[in-house]
């Protein structure tokens, strides 16, 4: 458990500078890449910090199915 | 009488309590809310979204957004090492993540300090209204947070540990609702405009 916390970490921070480095690059799909890492930090901490991974199915899907939406959203607007 | 064990697998107990969760779930739907306006708003005027958001300092943003992921990571280990017994250590690890918590806090006061200086207070345009709306409804999460924190380093630090394991998870899943809040703020307020 202790490396998963730890690995979830690195690639916390990892996916923090890629966030920091895209926002500065002037890449085409920059807000597209951004959005998805943020997707991604998110799912890290709820499920690997918070340990929803050990929770029943509804409050997996329930979490995952607003921050897909959230983010689409915020895409599409 | 037999101690009742909590199932993570059923829909009742996710990790941190059914009602904790449904906090978490109405705090992420009202900063959504407040974030999709935002960005409905920028699609009226960009070329403002754009010149104010690079008014923002994003190194800040991502030096801020480190430290909560740090102390959510602490956070994390802490809880495992309560499960575990080691009570001690899960003391060390609950200090470092109220440190995580406290450095966030000063840096987002030196950022605030910036803005106001420079007279970008929340009147200044549209975003900065959201920008300041946002971070400080956000600033008071976090300041509960500390509390709430504070009072778990309390219980855990009396002899017998006078904090049950439910209520330890019930503080952590609050504490990490402040990085899941701040992981929807940082993108859209600091890099996207």
């Amino acid at each position: 458990m202790k490396s998963t916390f730890l690995t979830t970490w690195i690639f916390l921070m990892l996916f923090t500078l890629v966030t920091a480095f895209m926002a500065n690059s002037g890449f085409e799909y920059a807000a597209l890449a951004i959005l998805g890492l943020a997707l991604l930090k998110c799912i890290g901490v709820a499920f690997y910090f918070m340990e929803l991974k050990k929770a029943n199915p509804f409050w997996k899907v329930s979490l995952l199915s607003f921050l897909i939406i959230f983010f689409t959203i915020i895409l599409l607007v | 009488m037999e101690t009742p064990t909590i199932d993570p697998k059923s829909i009742y107990y996710p990790p941190g309590g059914i009602l904790m969760w449904i906090i978490i779930f109405l705090e992420l739907v009202t900063f959504g809310i407040a974030l999709i306006f935002m960005v409905v708003s920028a699609r009226e005027e960009p070329e403002m979204f754009h010149d104010s958001r690079m008014l923002l300092n994003s190194t800040y943003g991502a030096i801020n957004t480190v430290f909560l992921l740090t102390s959510g990571f602490f956070m994390a280990r802490t809880v495992q090492l309560f499960k575990e017994g080691n009570i001690l250590r899960a003391s060390v690890f609950l200090r470092l993540t109220m440190l995580g918590g406290l450095l966030f806090l000063a840096l987002k006061g030196f950022e605030y300090n910036d803005k106001l200086e420079a007279g970008l207070g929340l009147s200044y345009n549209t975003f900065f209204t959201y920008y300041w709306m946002l971070t400080l409804f956000h600033m008071v999460h976090v300041i509960v947070g500390l509390i709430i924190l504070w009072t778990v380093q309390r219980s855990i630090s009396k002899v017998p540990v006078n904090l049950k394991l439910e209520d330890m998870e019930a503080s952590a899943a609050f504490w990490h609702m402040c990085d899941l809040i701040w992981l929807l703020l940082f993108p859209i307020l600091y890099l996207i405009f």
